[in-house]
């Protein structure tokens, strides 16, 4: 009881200290890591260190102890107790995972919404207002390898930085061409499989501007390793100024209409 | 029909054709535990290959789809001859001299299962066929499997028919394992006092039993929808790629108990018999066996967190997912108080098994944040996870299995193995692979996605990349050296008394190695007869 009190007292702390998020639902995956990872240190010194006092105490000696006591066979109120203690301990997890995961499912209403359709290999990014940004996997030929440096850099044609405004809770909708793809957003620590015929959500905010990576985690296929896409955070002005300008790159635009058609089809 | 071959010559003398045509469990004991050896060392060697191809990023050996294969290769092959096929080993030479019987109640449906098992083992060889390739990954999802052209996922015929295959092997032994260990006990041998390895067989045989049907259903669909135009799976058609995944993993979660508790059992054989003291807490060990296995079905959508199921579903498995950690908490605990008063013999088997305990702990704890939906979102299919069941696959179940290995290498061939080189290889083992294993997790909380052939130069992902093929090639070279251990010690070991470990268990009660007929007449087991270890011997 008084290690839950503990744990709660200590999640309370963790929540306290919002003002300088990163990135949601970042700081909610945080706080459960964190308890997790305190639970799991404790539990594993509590069984590793009387087995290796045990392992060490009561070795075989010959003429002096040579056999076990025999006695040990059972203690049903020990039994009782390893039992109770992590049945207390593991609903209490999924509790708090239960409480945790309800927040951090539901996006905020004032979510701006992105829709996002994956295909072999990459993603069609649509803002609001329709304007589209691809990003596609860079691919190797046989004749023509990138370098580790080029694989995941942004070269303008196949692969353009997506723009996010930043502090702006941001609610993916998503959906696949072909295969089962996933869309994990790192700084936001949120994955969610895109899924053909069906229609997944996802949401995220990112508070300071920066580059962040993007992911395919579900395995679609040969290049699935280079299906990536990089989200450019930037201060909501300057985020208003770019969705109303034209996209940089002319065969950009080109290559989502293209992807896009054949996605209507 | 042929008449099945009797027994007559103990197998190390027996012709080529004996075992071929063999029906004696012994026989098929070995012939499981050779092939499952030889496909965990062709697995473990692909492993070392994606290693070698991950050790810095960009394309540095081999094509993606070579690394795909490999990937889909090893999953398969150490998880279906590996981690499922060694207990098949072990069962079959282990289960009737333990209950006392002559031989197994289904002998040539045993045999049959052995050969349909060796087939598979073709089919798996004919993916080294150039064009033959399989890229679907162990798990196979649609509608990546069952469409051609489009991410190149290979033959999926072959990757069907190694599933019917093994399941079909998996399907007779388990009618079998279950009948024998039912029907053909010796008076006095009850459900409370059978040894735990037979608890750990049974339960798991169980799950082969109830949960093989419906993954072989779902890998049918996946063929006809392949090969013959059905839309079971296609959305476009009014299928759905979920449903393939439900009815996968009904089957695939429970499979990990089928994995892990025979592992269970051997841990408890060994540690019992090496600490000279009855295992502690016996029935509370039986009926955590069984409730694994009973709530093991009842879990299987963690592993679709993501994939788009209602909330209300992961939050009801949530909770049984966290609760199998009790029943496998009280194992945990009761081995450790096994080791109080105790008087442990630091030989081979107890390094293994001891080290497969505080092992199975990290993979287990690791385990619990994934059934916690709002901790797997983040690490979904990331190498967190692959570090989670390296722990329990790569090092608890593999690591008891060397145990049993060693322990049971006196009664199988009748000779000791190498201590020197066991002891070695126990420890090199254990830093090769803690390397390998401990850097996946914490790269995965970093957020590396798994089966990914390459991966963007981020500087401390290259790091902990270069430490686990560091941590590959150690493991690999203990692995080696397990295995000469045990070799020169069948080769040239010295004669292995009958019973080495001065074990109650009625195996170690006969001859080393046993007679063709095990038993020459039934032994006497005593109402209260203690199968485990050094009890009132």
């Amino acid at each position: 009881m008084k290690l839950i009190l503990g744990l709660l007292a200590f999640s309370a702390l963790a929540i306290a200290s919002e003002a300088d998020v990163v990135a949601r639902p970042y700081d909610l995956w945080d706080l459960m890591y964190k308890i997790w990872l305190v639970i799991s240190v404790i539990i594993y010194a509590v069984v590793a260190i009387p087995s290796l006092y045990f392992m060490i105490k009561y070795r075989f000696k010959p003429g002096e102890r040579e056999v076990g006591d025999q006695e040990h066979e059972g203690h049903w109120g020990l039994e009782a107790l390893w039992t109770i203690v992590p049945l207390i301990i593991v609903l209490y997890l999924a509790t708090h995972g239960f409480a945790i995961f309800t927040q951090m499912r539901k996006p905020p209403e004032n979510a701006m919404e992105l829709k996002v359709t994956a295909f072999a290999w990459g993603w069609i990014f649509q803002y609001p207002n329709g304007k589209m940004v691809i990003a596609q996997a860079i691919k190797d030929t046989e004749d023509k390898k990138c370098k580790p440096e080029e694989c995941y850099s942004i070269d303008g044609v196949f692969q353009n930085y997506v723009y996010i405004p930043a502090g702006v809770p941001i609610k993916a909708v998503l959906t696949s061409q072909d295969v089962i793809h996933s869309f994990y957003v790192q700084a936001a620590g949120v994955t969610q499989d895109m899924v053909p015929g069906r229609t997944t959500y996802t949401w995220f905010q990112i508070n300071k501007p920066g580059e962040y990576w993007v992911f395919c985690r579900e395995y679609c296929g040969q290049w699935h390793a280079r299906m990536f896409a990089k989200l450019k955070v930037v201060p909501k002005e300057e985020f208003e100024k770019w969705l109303r300008g034209e996209v940089a790159s002319l065969e950009n635009a080109q290559l989502a209409k293209n992807k896009a058609q054949e996605v209507a089809r | 029909m042929r008449e099945a071959l009797p027994a007559h010559k103990p197998w190390f003398a027996a012709s080529l054709w004996e075992w071929i045509f063999t029906t004696d469990h012994k026989k098929i004991g070995i012939m499981y535990g050779v092939t499952s050896t030889v496909f965990f060392i062709v697995a473990g060697l692909m492993a070392l290959g994606m290693r070698l191809e991950l050790f810095s990023p960009g394309a540095d050996y081999i094509k993606p789809e070579t690394y795909n294969w490999f990937l889909t290769v090893h999953g398969a092959v150490i998880l279906l001859w590996w981690a499922i096929g060694i207990w098949a080993a072990f069962a079959n030479f282990l289960i009737p001299l333990m209950i006392g019987a002559r031989d197994v109640a289904f002998p040539r449906l045993n045999a049959l299962g052995y050969w349909m098992f060796f087939a598979a083992s073709v089919i798996a060889l004919l993916t080294f066929i150039p064009g033959n390739q399989i890229m679907t990954m162990w798990t196979g999802y649609p509608p990546l499997a069952s469409t051609e052209g489009i991410g190149f996922a290979g033959q999926t015929a072959l990757f069907v028919f190694i599933w019917h295959l093994t399941g079909f092997a998996s399907i007779a032994g388990a009618v079998n394992f279950i009948t024998t260990v039912i029907s053909m006990r010796q008076p006095g041998l009850g459900f409370f006092n059978l040894n735990l390895f037979i608890h750990g067989i049974m339960a798991a045989n169980v799950i082969q039993l109830l949960g093989v049907p419906s993954v072989a259903g779902a890998v049918t669909m996946l063929f006809l929808d392949t090969y013959l135009n059905t839309s079971f799976f296609d959305p476009a058609r009014g299928g759905d790629p979920i449903l393939y995944q439900n009815l996968f993993w009904f089957y695939s979660h429970p499979a990990v108990y089928v994995m892990v508790l025979p592992a269970f059992g051997v841990i408890s054989e060994v540690v019992s018999a090496l600490a000279r003291k009855p295992i502690f807490g016996y029935r509370s060990m039986v009926v955590a066996i069984w409730a694994i296995a009973l709530v093991g079905f009842l879990v299987w959508t963690h592993h679709m967190f993501v994939s788009g199921i209602p909330d209300w579903v992961k939050i009801l498995m949530s909770y049984t997912t966290l609760l199998i950690a009790v029943p496998t908490g009280i194992k945990i605990f009761n081995w450790v108080a096994t080791l109080y008063k105790a008087a442990i013999q630091y030989k081979t088997p107890m390094l293994y098994a001891l080290g497969a305990i505080l092992m199975f702990l990290i993979g287990g704890l690791t385990g619990i944040p994934l059934g916690i939906p709002a901790f797997d979102i983040a690490v979904h299919d990331s190498y967190f996870v692959v570090g989670h069941f390296h722990y329990v696959l790569g090092m608890a179940v593999t690591l008891s299995a060397f145990a049993g290995f060693f322990y049971w290498w006196p009664k199988i061939t009748g000779k000791m193995y190498s201590e020197g080189l066991g002891k070695l290889s126990f420890w090199i083992v254990m830093i090769g692979s803690n390397l390998l294993y401990f850097a996946q997790l914490i790269i995965g909380i970093w957020g590396m996605p798994r089966r990914y052939y390459d991966y963007p130069p981020i500087e401390s992902w290259v790091t902990l990349h270069q430490i686990q093929t560091y941590g590959a090639f150690i493991l690999a070279f203990g692995i080696l050296l397990a295995i000469v251990a045990l070799i020169k010690g069948a080769l040239s070991g010295e004669k292995a008394p009958n019973n080495p470990w001065q074990s109650n268990s009625l195996e170690w009660q006969l001859p080393s190695p046993p007679p063709p007929h095990n038993f020459d007449e039934p032994p006497k087991v005593d109402k209260d007869f203690c199968p485990h270890g050094y009890c009132k011997f």
